[in-house]
């Protein structure tokens, strides 16, 4: 059998140590927003293994997040996924905090209230305030119930697909027709892609088509479904403010297929991207000192040399699928560090809910220690 | 006896069966034809194993795995299912016993396995990378290097590639074996296919077979978001008529060609790369067909283009005015790992496991890497030319 090695405990914890160092000696006393000022942030990136991150062979494909984030963060290297290793399934965990067994299409809501619903009863936030933004189109409007659910990358595909196949008075995939015909689906026809707004109004109209506008004609230009998904959700943040945002980046799926190589650009790409989307957070003075982000993949992948073809798929009850790491950024962190007992994909909802003064009182997992609740 | 012949099972042993592989067994029976001779001995012998013994020995050999149906809380089949679809292996890998019931179905065929006598031979396989890589960008197979050896050439692979392959399949057959046994290639772009001139060769191409590809790849893209489109789907595809999709090489045997809509059928990016196509293909070879020589010929595969390649089931030269251009650099990290999962596919299947000869080459390259068994009797200390190392695996075959 092939293996790898994974980052061993002491360099962790030196990269942490050192890293902590610096920034603590800069750092100016954290002030408590309070619950009603907080906000978050939950990232979750589809199947990673560990030995394609933070292992000594896979950081390379991970410099943003190894090295400029998890030295400012709370960093768990052992977050177990003890539930059905599949994206709907995964996501509906995290979110509810209960082991959910659904089918994996995104028919069927979870069977436990969402961290959407728990913030609308105890908090009273309308919909506005939780937002969903995925490139998995399976992540539909039955995980997020209540809240606004974006399928970015599926209404990419749409329009993609009306151009291939003439459904669509633009012919050719290029640039301006595959930005009109996501406009014109995006304005008359949402809701038909599985999207599904509450608060639709003027102002978030006017967000979506600035994503899109930014998506195409910004500085960053023009890639994959992940920086779409990125680019709209850093619209809605920036325009609309939520208190809530659950984003789901999916590209590094394409391992499916058996691209090795696009799998690690997925990685790199989704590296990136979060690092991206803290430096936003960290600097928009409506999320600066009160949010607190928090980045995790689903689950691993599938051993080299497993039945199920190794790291194309993500369905083996092994460690190296189950096993995966999370890191949280900003408010919620008193101190960075690497916190080395195994928690599980299920305490994420009552630990987020906990930073808003929520009880999940459904769910089977528990509030994390360690974060600043 | 033939392997070819049928087999019959006892309905009072069927009834004794766990429930959850009568749907498999029943497919099995019902599809004996389709079978390859390495597929039917196992399940002659087990069936044989299993009717022998008495009503106690039999009980106590599947009681765990029965004991677990009982608490998986399955859908209600009936002992004439004969397949399980994606909703039924859904509802099964959804359970909570689903990982204690591998373990007990994987213990359970291990100790069936150790009581049951089968055919063994010693095996080959070449896996090839395609001209035109950057192979001076990251070592080769840094993975499979520590357990092989390096073998320098005198010339480039490439010279004498062609030459290996028609001798390994003109070589002569085992005894007791079938022609479907003896030579496998899988390519990706077609040459070997053009070359095969008896039965002893198989040749599956990813270009050859790409009006196949593109039939089930059309019908792949329009499943709905649900389990009942996704049946619906595959159903249709199982029925679909592929003769004419496949060629005068294949359209005619009816086993390859039920092979290779498994394959399609099965995922892993075989309709959509030709590296996957050949790997995943190489899998399902050794696993089902274990020829005693396998080739596989890698190649290189396009880039993915803006905006089409989000659709990845659909073909990227439609309406996409960009012109295809070859990811030579991508390919080979791709191909790197998937040469590993062909030599690891080898260490986990009983009939290759220490018996293999692995020749790791790259057409452009004047080394190759061969990994030996540790029964292997010795491998060339000096250079060597490629008609030696095709000597040394026909001699290795022949043992």
């Amino acid at each position: 059998m092939i293996r790898k090695t994974p980052l061993d405990r002491r360099t962790l914890l030196r990269l942490a140590a050192l890293a902590a160092a610096d920034h603590l000696s800069a750092q100016p006393p954290k002030q408590d927003p309070g619950a009603a000022g907080r906000k978050a942030v939950l990232v979750t990136l589809g199947g990673i293994r560990r030995q394609e991150t933070f292992s000594l062979e896979g950081v390379v494909n991970i410099p943003r997040l190894a090295n400029d984030l998890a030295p400012h963060g709370l960093f768990f290297p052992n977050v177990m996924n003890d539930g059905v290793t599949a994206h709907v399934n995964t996501i509906s965990s995290i979110v509810t905090g209960a082991w959910q067994q659904l089918d994996d299409w995104g028919r069927h809501a979870p069977r436990h209230p969402t961290l959407f619903t728990y913030l609308q009863k105890q908090r009273h936030l309308g919909a506005a305030d939780t937002w969903v933004v995925t490139s998995n189109k399976a992540v539909t409007r039955n995980i997020g119930v209540g809240a606004n659910v974006i399928l970015s990358k599926q209404l990419m595909v749409e329009a993609v697909e009306r151009i291939i196949l003439g459904q669509s008075p633009r012919r050719i995939l290029v640039r301006d027709a595959v930005r009109d015909e996501m406009k014109a689906i995006m304005l008359a026809e949402y809701e038909r892609i599985g999207w599904t707004m509450p608060s639709a109004s003027r102002n978030v109209t006017d967000a979506l088509v600035g994503g899109l506008t930014d998506f195409f004609d910004g500085p960053e230009g023009l890639t994959g479904g992940d920086e779409f998904t990125f680019v709209m959700a850093r619209e809605v943040l920036r325009r609309l403010k939520p208190a809530l945002m659950v984003i789901n980046f999916s590209g590094v799926e394409v391992a499916h297929s058996g691209t090795y190589s696009l799998h690690l650009a997925g990685i790199r790409s989704v590296d990136m991207l979060c690092y991206r989307l803290w430096q936003f957070l960290d600097s928009e003075p409506s999320f600066k000192g009160r949010t607190t982000m928090v980045v995790m993949p689903e689950f691993g992948r599938d051993p080299d040399g497993s039945t199920t073809n190794g790291f194309f798929n993500h369905r083996t009850d092994t460690k190296i699928c189950r096993l995966t790491w999370m890191l949280a950024l900003g408010d919620a962190v008193r101190e960075p560090r690497v916190e080395e007992r195994t928690i599980s994909h299920i305490d994420v909802a009552p630990t987020i809910g906990g930073l808003f003064g929520v009880d999940c009182k459904q769910a089977d997992g528990k509030r994390i220690d360690g974060f600043a609740i | 006896m033939p392997s070819s012949a049928r087999v019959e099972v006892a309905k009072e042993l069927l009834d004794k069966l766990p429930r959850t592989f009568l749907p498999v067994l029943n497919q099995q029976l019902k599809d004996w034809d389709l079978l390859f001779p390495a597929e039917q001995r196992p399940i002659r012998a087990t069936l044989d194993y299993l009717g022998r013994l008495d009503d106690s020995e039999r009980e106590a050999l599947l009681s765990p795995v029965k004991a677990l149906e009982k608490r998986m809380n399955l859908p209600g089949w009936t002992a004439a299912k004969d397949h399980l679809g994606i909703e039924d292996t859904s509802v099964l890998a959804r359970s909570p016993l689903y990982p204690e019931w591998r373990v007990e179905v994987e213990k359970l065929f291990d100790n069936i396995n150790a009581s049951v006598e089968l055919p063994k031979s010693n095996k080959v396989v070449v896996s090839v990378l395609p001209a035109g890589l950057p192979l001076e960008s990251a070592p080769l197979w840094p993975n499979l290097a520590r357990r092989g050896r390096w073998i320098q050439l005198d010339r480039s692979f490439r010279s004498g590639l062609d030459a290996m392959v028609t001798s390994l399949a003109r070589r002569p057959a085992a005894p007791d074996s079938e022609p479907v046994e003896h030579t496998w290639v899988l390519e990706s772009v077609s040459h070997f296919s053009e070359l095969a001139d008896s039965p002893n060769w198989t040749v599956l191409s990813y270009e050859a077979l790409a009006a196949a590809r593109n039939e089930f790849r059309r019908r792949m893209n329009e499943i709905e978001k649900d389990l009942r489109s996704a049946d619906e789907t595959f159903d249709a595809l199982r029925h679909v008529k592929i003769e004419m999709l496949l060629g005068p090489h294949l359209e005619a045997d009816r086993r390859i060609r039920e092979f290779i809509r498994a394959l399609f059928l099965s995922g892993n990016g075989a309709v959509l790369f030709n590296n996957s196509f050949v790997q995943w293909g190489a899998s399902e070879i050794l696993r089902r067909a274990e020829p005693q020589a396998l080739v596989c010929c890698f190649g290189i595969r396009p880039k993915l283009k803006p905006f089409s390649s989000l659709v990845l089931f659909e073909d990227q030269e439609r309406a996409n005015p960009v012109k295809e251009e070859p990811d030579p650099a991508g390919s080979l990290v791709d191909i790197q790992l998937l040469c590993d999962y062909v030599f690891l596919t080898t260490e986990r299947l009983s009939n290759y496991e220490g018996r293999t000869l692995h020749i790791f080459a790259a057409a452009d390259s004047d080394v190759i890497l061969v990994v030996a068994p540790p029964s292997f009797p010795s491998l060339p200390s000096h250079d060597a030319t490629v008609a030696n190392i095709t000597d040394m695996a026909i001699s290795w075959l022949a043992a």
